[in-house]
This record gives structure tokens, sequence and C-alpha cells, in this order.
């Protein structure tokens, strides 16, 4: 590697963003997909061992508590993400493992648990990217008539961290002593209950998990309003998020880093990937012929149709090939996922998009960038924005599964190893090995335990 | 071929006995370690096993001092089994009281997908208090009212995996038609505690449903299983009780209009064995000499709510303290009848629940074993046995390699898997989705079938 012994270089964080036949909407229609690929556990080790062989950072999957889409007309259904991934940690050595998780439709105790045992099950690799999962649909899946209001659900986000955050504590690390002599297994003045009474949670603990190989699971936080920047500079280690244009990207960037700072946490402790969805080919032409390819097979009167809900409108209010009405609602009246919301509609008034026209630009990455050209164009249009002080690195959306992942991880990641930007090996072995981060302490390390009293049942 | 033992092994971290760990035998430096538990379920698998089981609840349980108390959380584990394996079962326990019912509609349905078709539910109620105060609440809610609970998220879990229909995907990437969304159905469940308007986000899953088994032996719990169980765990003592219970279960079903032999009923039993029966119970004395009375102290308060501080544990039980004991479930009335009917020591009854915490202990050689199983299975007292080994792994492997050919050899077990699935280890029907009634589409896995029973659904207009 290039870098020099003075000045350690800075790496790129690679995250591969997972989704049944690639980013793009029609991408399930081409000869090369597997229709049935979203449940199917096989397709996904090949694509995690993909990943692993470019030496990525971690894989991701994106995830809500309810059937969405246009179910007749593109691949709906999944598996549940934190079991996909326990799956995929058989078959892989390294590789970080992200699933999103609701806090909004989820208990404290029940999450905190299945993340610690994800990161037993996987030697230290789970992440969990924090959701506050926008939408009634899924509301009424948990017995609610309508979502809880934006504020609201990130007020419960954060309250929901600190609980996990004091169940995954509730251990020492060295709590286990299985003293066969002595007859000790666990030493109770290491484990402690938490007693944690907030406005959202009352949780005792504690946990019955001791505490896993990386202490805490790594945050993820991937909603980009103002309630989800403050929430990522509060927890967050990591945040993925969505720009078109290089300047958006780096006030995000300035300003989500001086939040963290002013949240009295190092700035280089949160890792900033923007996503890009590479459409890549040999020449421009064929980059290009692909992507004209996914842009066939897009049926715009079912896009529309979520365009539609995005933007709290009906279908007919949205001609294709008339631009977006001028009377959209603004963003403090949205409840749902406001900062795609905004991206959206921004980017369509900047380019003076037309419906069609937009619903191809979304078509691929739903909002992410998508950029289109050789493997070498690709590698730089990464660069750019890095060393341009607007990402720590990238969220890779392929556009098409598996053929876009291996085509990035066996073009694109030479070149920008070649350039010093990149391992060409794991250093570590845990996911906050990977991403540069310490170990998080213990909060109760110096706290005297309360009693942890004999109780429960031995049935 | 005559009618087969089910056989499943139940796993508990460290092994069944409480002080298992503390033996030399035991690995107890690997209960962490994930690939400890995938090379137990590949031995199970070798043995042809029906199927491997966690226990669970959302607590940290009493006194880890003194046992390996810790619990993975079970999909988790089952997940890394499921791709470590390829035959056998998959059971999870999974609580209704601290649980959404929509949430674990997609745990079982992404288990059973990723395991093609190998997952089964122990449904339960959750017994521990010590769980509710990790849900906000101040008391557990009361027994009656659980199963109350159990019973509405038990249809609207049904209702979930039943909402898309076997055929519903139909992947034609030419006309760019995904599903037939005419048959993925919303489900609108309206019920005294949950309101879920559905579908699920998963495809209908390899078996339909995951397996129903139910644990619990309180008449709440009996009348739950009768209606919707597919199997039960149960603890027994002796083939009288064993028998008894077999024939009430069994009834029951039938009353609910079920086919009795699609509820198997499957106590536990944790085998020590030797080359001779004084073998085999040297090696159980071994175990109980390392168990240590403060916590078996400690469950037989929490048990029967007497406090035995200070009774000498050579003594006889006083007699004064058992009139006080409280018989809040099954359990404890076990547990009370055998400290009456025994005269036991007070040392005598923690050893007797060291072993298997109230389940069926027996050391002998591999021939008794064998005998014991085989009594219990032709005497209508078991269609089948929960495995518990007293320590892991070498408890099971005693068994794998030394009871399980004695029990092939008789024809009472398979030598080879003939399904796939679980439901077809353990000869149970597949349902067939609730929203495909009446459809008829021979030759389609989703096809109406007369025999066919849905759990928790009566039989429409059969009573076969």
């Amino acid at each position: 590697m290039s870098s020099t012994p003075t000045e350690p270089q800075r790496h790129l964080h690679l995250n591969a963003f997972l989704m049944s036949t690639g980013h793009h909407e029609a991408s399930w229609r081409l000869p090369e997909s597997d229709p049935q690929a979203s449940t199917d556990v096989e397709h996904y080790k090949n694509l995690a061992r993909a990943a692993e062989r470019g030496r990525l950072d971690s894989i991701f999957f994106a995830d809500s508590p309810v059937l969405f889409g246009e179910v007749g007309r593109r691949p709906a259904g999944k598996l549940e993400p934190t079991v996909l991934l326990t799956a995929i940690a058989g078959a892989t050595e390294r590789i970080g493992l992200i699933a999103t998780a609701s806090t909004t439709y989820n208990e404290p105790f029940n999450l905190a648990r299945r993340f610690a045992s994800v990161d037993w099950a996987s030697g230290g690799r789970a992440g969990w990217n924090v959701v506050t999962t926008a939408g009634p649909d899924a509301a009424r899946n948990f017995g609610v008539d309508d979502q809880p209001a934006h504020a609201v659900r990130y007020e419960r986000a954060g309250e929901f961290i600190e609980v996990a955050q004091k169940l995954w504590d509730s251990w020492q690390d060295d709590a286990v002593l299985a003293d066969k002599e002595e007859g000790v297994w666990g030493d109770a003045d290491r484990i402690r209950t938490v007693d944690h009474e907030g406005k959202h949670f009352k949780v005792r603990g504690p946990l019955n998990v001791p505490r896993s190989p990386q202490g805490h699971p790594l945050i993820v936080q991937a909603g980009s309003s103002e309630d989800g920047k403050d929430l990522a500079a509060k927890y967050a280690d990591a945040v993925f998020t969505a720009h078109q244009t290089l300047a958006d990207a780096q006030e995000f960037y300035r300003d989500l880093k001086a939040r963290t700072a002013a949240a009295g946490r190092d700035p280089e402790t949160i890792k900033i990937l923007p996503g890009i969805v590479p459409v890549i080919g040999a020449t421009v032409e064929e980059a290009l012929e692909l992507e004209r390819e996914l842009d066939r097979l897009i049926k715009p009167e079912y896009a529309r149709i979520q365009l539609a809900k995005t933007l709290r409108v009906e279908p007919e209010d949205l001609p294709l090939d008339r631009r977006l009405p001028d009377n959209l609602p603004s963003e403090d009246e949205i409840e749902g996922a406001k900062s795609r919301y905004t991206l959206i509609v921004q980017l369509a008034r900047r380019e003076q998009l037309t419906v069609r026209q937009l619903i191809g630009r979304l078509g691929g990455g739903r909002g992410h960038r998508t950029f289109t050209g050789t493997p070498a164009q690709v590698a730089d249009a990464i660069q750019e924005w890095f060393d341009g002080g607007a990402a720590d690195g990238f969220n890779i959306m392929p556009p098409v599964l598996p053929s876009g992942l291996g085509t990035f991880v066996d073009q694109v990641v030479p070149i920008l190893q070649e350039r010093g930007l990149f391992r060409t090996e794991y250093t570590g072995r845990t996911l906050r090995e990977h991403y540069g981060l310490p170990r998080p302490e213990n909060q109760y390390a110096h706290a005297a335990a309360p009693e942890l009293a004999s109780i429960g049942s031995a049935f | 071929m005559g009618r087969q033992l089910k056989l499943n092994l139940f796993i508990y971290p460290g092994g069944h006995h409480e002080a298992a760990w503390r033996h030399p035998k035991s690995h107890t430096d690997r209960l962490l370690d994930i690939r400890f538990y995938q090379e137990l379920a590949q031995r199970a698998e070798a043995a042809k096993l029906d199927a491997v089981f966690y226990a669970d609840g959302p607590a940290l349980e009493s006194n880890v001092q003194f046992a390996t108390r810790f619990r993975i959380e079970p999909f988790t584990w089952l997940s890394a089994i499921a791709v470590a394996t390829e035959r056998i079962g998959l059971i999870g326990t999974a609580s209704t009281t601290y649980l959404e019912p929509y949430n674990a509609a997609r745990l079982f349905a992404s288990l059973d997908h990723l395991s093609n078709g190998r997952a089964g539910w122990n449904i339960v109620t959750t017994g521990a208090e010590r769980a509710a105060q990790n849900f906000g609440l101040d008391e557990h809610p009361p027994h009656a009212e659980r199963y109350d609970r159990a019973d509405d998220f038990v249809r609207v879990v049904g209702k979930l995996w039943d909402s898309w229909e076997d055929d519903a995907v139909v992947a034609d990437a030419g006309t760019g038609i995904f599903a037939d969304t005419s048959r993925i159905h919303p489900v609108e469940h309206e019920g005294r505690y949950f309101r879920v308007a559905g579908p699920l986000n998963t495809p209908r899953s390899p078996q339909g449903r995951p397996v129903y088994v139910q644990a619990g032996s309180s008449e709440d719990g009996k009348a739950f299983a009768a209606e919707h169980a597919e199997a039960v765990f149960t603890a027994h003592q002796s083939l009288d009780s064993a028998q008894e219970f077999y024939a009430d279960i069994k009834a029951r079903a039938a009353a609910f209009g079920r086919d009795p032999g699609q509820l198997l009923v499957l106590p536990g039993i944790s085998p020590y064995l030797g080359s001779t029966e004084a073998e085999a119970k040297a090696l159980k004395q071994e175990f109980d000499e390392l168990t240590q009375p403060e916590y078996g102290l400690g469950i037989l308060r929490k048990l029967l709510g007497i406090d035995l501080d200070g009774v000498p544990l050579d003594g006889p039980f006083p007699p004064e303290l058992l009139a006080t004991a409280g018989k809040a479930g099954s359990r404890s009335q076990l547990v009370l009848d055998i400290i009456c009917r025994e005269n036991l020591t007070v040392r005598q009854v923690l050893h007797r629940f060291a072993g298997a915490r109230g389940h069926y202990v027996f050391a002998g050689t591999p021939v008794q074993v064998a005998d014991e199983i085989q009594r219990w299975f032709e005497g209508g007292a078991a269609d089948g046995f929960n495995i518990m080994p007293p320590w892991l792994p070498g408890g099971f492997d005693a068994f794998a390699d030394e009871v399980v050919p004695i029990l092939q050899s008789r024809g009472l077990f398979r030598t080879e898997y003939s399904g796939r699935t679980l439901r077809e280890h353990f000869g149970l029907a597949r349902p067939a989705s609730q929203y495909s009634r009446g459809r008829h589409t021979p030759g389609q896995p989703g096809a109406v079938q007369r025999s066919q029973h849905v759990p928790g659904e009566p039989l429409l207009g059969a009573n076969t």
C-alpha cells in the first residue's frame, strides 16, 4: 500500500447494501435475476462472500415490518434481517453484518438481546441500523391506527438506544468465571440490573446474554431529517445518507460532524457513508446501455403510485410528462420519511425533470445517487467525494444482483486499492475494528452494582 | 413399518443437570461458541433425530452464580444451526406475552424459509415474573389472562402465515408480474388483545406454518394444547402419570374435532448411561454431588413458596412447611407429590430435581434406557421423547451412540430421514392457507384436502 509511515493513509469504508435482485426496481426482470431471490439464503450467502472477497467493511439489509410497494409488480416479501444475517455469519468470516430494526415496533429487551446474540454468533460482526419506521401501514400491523409523530418516534428511538446500551453493559466483560472448582459460574457482583425508568420505557434488566464481543454492536443511523441528524450525532457509529450532489453531501458531512462534536463526541468516531448506485460498464457506452435497459423495464404507471405515496398526493396529480405540481406540502407537514421527501422534490425542481424522468432517476436507488460509467470513473466519483469532505466511505447499492456487486468488487475495488484508498486485507476481526472504532467501555465499569437478588424460576 | 418414535434433542446450555457445567466431562468453555451448538445439532442429525429444541425466557433467571443461566436469543441460535444442518427440525421458544405477533410471525416464517421447512414454535406464555419487569410491567399478567392472550396471538400469527397463498408468487419477468395480488390477503385481525392489518411481508413458507409445540401442563395449558398444539412437551416421573396425561390430552384434542394422531406427546427424559446399572447410577451421583444446596433451595422457595433456610439437609421435609406450600402450577404439584409420596430428605429432593427440574431422570444401561422408552411408547404414554442430556456434549453422544441404534434395531426409530421438513418428520399434515379454502387447485401444495386440519381453526363440517 502506498501510505507513508509518517502520515497514515485515510481509508474508505465500503458497505454493500443488499436488496434481493438489486436496487433498480426493474432488476428482477433481467435474464440473470432469480425472482425468488428475496427468500433464498444461498443467494445472500453468495453475495456476502463476494463482498468479503472485496474486503468490504460490511453488508446491510434495510427493513420494515410491513409489506410495501407494488407487490404485484416487483419482488416483495423478504426474510427478517437478523435471522438472515445470522445464517450468513456462518458462511463468512470477517465481513460485518448490519441489520435494520425498528425502535417503534419492538421492545428494547428483545432487540438488545437479539443483537447481542447476533454479535456472539458472528464473533463480533453485528451492526444495528436504528430506524423509527415511517408510515401508517406499519403502525396498523401493531395495533396502532396511525404512525406516532416524527418527533415522538425519534424521542423514543433515543431512549430505546440508551436502554439497549444499558442492557449490553449489564454484564461486565469478565462476569463469566465458570470456575468449576469453586462452583461459581457468573460473578453476581459483575452482573447488574439497569433499572431504567424513562418516558417511554421501564426496564429492569439485566440482559440474559453476557456482554458480546464488540461490547455494543455497531450503531447505524440512516435518517437525514433534523431529528435524525441529532439522533445520529448522539449515538451513531456510522450514518447512511442519500445525496445527489457533492455540495449537498459536503454540507451534510460538515453539519453532522459539527453536531457530533457538539454532542461531546470525537467527530472521527462517526463515519458518514452516502449511497451510490454504480451502473458499471467496460466502456461508457456499455454502462449507458445497461442503464437504458433497466429503465426500459420500469413500469412507470406503477412507479408513479409509489412516488405519489411519498409525495402525499394522488397518482392522478402526477401526469407522467409534466413536472411536479407546485403546491406540494412542505417537509414540516410530512410525518414520514422527511429527508427523502425533500431530496426527491429538490432533485425534480433543480433538474426540471418530468415525472417520467424523475421515475427513471429514482428507479435506480430511490433517491440515492446513480452513477453510470467505467470502473475508473466510478472510482473517480468515489474518490472525489471522499477527498472532498463529503464522505468517509460509501454505501454501495448495486443496481443488479449478483452481477453488480461482482463487477464492483472485481473491477472498482482493485482501483481503489491501487490508489491506496482501500484496504487490501482485513486488519481487524470485528465490525468496529473494520470501521476503526474503539470497543465501548462499559458504562457501569466503575459503578457499584445493585445487589442481584436471587430470583426467578429454574423451570 | 410400525409406529415410529419421535425424538427431540432439548438443548440446555451446559446440559440439563444444574451442576453439569462443573463436571470435568462438560465443555464449559464453549458454551457461548455457536459452533459448539452447530456440532451438537449435526450429531443429532447424524442420529436421525426429529428436531433440536431451545427453551427460552426474556429474563435472566435465578442464581447465575451457580448455573449457566444465560440464554442466547433462540432465533439467532436456530438460524445459525439451520445453515449448519440439512434435515433436523429447529424448535424455538417464543413468548406470546412479550413479543408482538407481527414480529414473531416474520421471525418464524424467515426461519422456515432459510431452513427449507424445519421450523417449530414452542408457544409459551412465559412463567417468569421477572420478565414482566423487563417489559415495563410491574406485575406478571395472571395465568388465565396470559392464556387468553396466547389464544388471540396464535390466531393472528396463523392468519399472517396464511396471508400469502402458496401460489401467490408468479414471478413472470416477461410480463413484469411478480405476484397475484388476489392471493395475498390483508388479515384485518381484531381480537381482544391484538389488532393487526397484515399481510405478512414474507411469502408463505415451506411448511405453511411452523409446527406448533406447547409445553405447559396446567389446565389452561392442556386446553390450549388440545386446541392448537401439534406436539406437547411434558414432564412425568412415572408411567402412570404419563399415561393419564396422554389419554387426557388426546381426548381433549378429539373433543376439539381434531385427529388425536396429529397431536404428539413427548415427555422429557434425562438419561445417564453406564455399561452396568450401577455404573450409570454412580455417574448420576457424580453430578448430584456437584450441586450447591443454595441453588436448589432457591428454586424450591420460588416454586413452593416455602423457606428451608436452617432446615437440616439430611433430615426429613418438615410437614408443617409442606402444609403451607403453594401449588401455583403443574410443576409445583409434581414436586409436592414426589416429596409426599416418597418421604425424601431435603437433600434427596434437591438431588432429585437437580437432574432435569422435574423431568424423568433415568440411570441405566443402554438396553434399560431403550426398554424404558419402548415401555412408555407402547404403553400409551408417549409418541416419542424429549431427550434431555445431563451434560454436553458427552451426555448426548452416549444416547446417540448407544441407545439410538438399539431403538433402530427394534424397528422403533428411523434409520434414514424419509422427509425433508419437520412436519414430515413428525408425520403432521401441511396446513392449507385458510384463505385458499373453497378454491380447488388440484396438485398444488396449498390445495384444500378434507383430512387437513389447520391448527387453531375448527374443522369445517367434518367429524373425522
